[in-house]
């Protein structure tokens, strides 16, 4: 476990070369949605850290903290300790990011803020600003219960099939929804202004999914970041689980290039 | 029980802690999902401690990343046990 501002933060590496951190998405998620999807597939050629988002997986459960910013720090301090831990040169340097939904949104507040200690940024299905997708929006007064409701029948299948799976989940949704700051935290999340998008220097892969809620973002952020690729795939907002592997293999060859 | 088997046991006992039912007997036909209902964090989880402790002899994590998830879903201790074995 690895403290960060205070939170231990539960963390994996995979295999060697320039390091990559890759950050999910809020709630329901945590590192497994790469770890067994494009993690690997990435690890072949970099160094890929992954970790638990404060409050989910395996990281401490903490009452606030979960404005992007906020988690943006969190990265801030582990990317700083990686590097400062990296025995030859060619660990340090500027990182690639790649972040799925609110992961997304953490990696692209990190590039804005750190100019040049950035290579490239893959942004997954990024909600800009999170009211711009669906699910978000109401998750206001929402019981655990409820919200897994929500999500795509294939997901819930793997959530609900035991009755430990489901009860930990429950737990955890319980925690986040009503112990935490998180909802509070994501209905204060403003709104990137074009400007802002517009001084990214840095290349970035944009995917969304066809059938998402929030796939205009993705339009948006063609057009206002300098150097940004768009790719659309069949899928929903969980493209990690509907298209791991043509998600590993996009990532894998937009980090390469 | 072989020790890679008691090895693992323990190592899946660390991993569920406190959720771990005293009257789990862990044999070579326990299913990780199924019967210790485990989720795929728990299993990065145990990945890590399989690799710490076997990692010089198999890529465990290899092993991993060329299944699919469901497939790794579906895995026995057995499985594991034999992949481990077979490689030392």
């Amino acid at each position: 476990m690895f403290v960060a501002n205070g939170v231990e933060h539960h963390m994996q590496v995979l295999g060697e070369g320039p390091l990559v951190v890759m950050l999910h998405g809020l709630l329901v998620d945590n590192m497994a949605s790469w770890y067994f999807t494009a993690a690997p597939e990435v690890a072949r050629d970099h160094r890929v850290l992954l970790y638990d988002l404060r409050g989910h997986g395996r990281s401490e459960r903490v009452p606030s903290g979960y404005k992007v910013a906020e988690l943006a720090g969190d990265l801030e301090v582990i990317i700083a300790e990686d590097q400062a831990g990296c025995a030859s040169s060619s660990g340090a340097g500027p990182v690639d990011l790649v972040g799925h939904s609110y992961g997304a949104l953490v990696a692209l507040h990190y590039a804005l803020e750190h100019p040049g200690l950035v290579r490239r940024l893959v942004l997954v299905e990024a909600p800009l600003p999170p009211s711009s997708l669906a699910e978000m929006s109401a998750l206001a007064g929402t019981s655990p219960e409820a919200l897994l409701a929500k999500l795509p029948a294939g997901m819930q299948a793997g959530f609900l099939a035991g009755n430990r799976r489901a009860r930990r989940l429950v737990e955890s949704l319980g925690f986040l929804l009503a112990e935490s700051s998180l909802v509070a935290d994501l209905k204060s999340e403003e709104d990137l202004p074009d400007a802002a998008l517009r001084g990214l220097q840095v290349p970035v892969l944009a995917v969304y999914g066809r059938d998402s809620s929030c796939r205009g973002v993705g339009e948006r952020l063609e057009r206002e970041i300098p150097d940004c690729t768009r790719v659309e795939l069949d899928g929903g907002h969980y493209l990690p689980l509907d298209q791991p592997f043509e998600l590993a293999r996009i990532i894998r060859g937009f980090l390469d290039g | 029980m072989t020790d890679t088997l008691k090895i693992l046991a323990g190592m899946l006992q660390e991993v569920i802690g406190d959720d771990w039912d005293l009257d789990t007997e862990i044999t070579a036909a326990t299913s990780f999902s199924d019967d210790l209902e485990l989720e795929s964090i728990e299993f990065v989880a145990l990945a890590e401690k399989l690799q710490e402790r076997f990692g010089t002899e198999t890529d465990f994590v290899g092993w991993l990343s060329s299944k699919e998830l469901d497939e790794i879903i579906g895995l026995k201790v057995g499985d594991v046990v034999e992949f481990i074995d077979s490689r030392s």
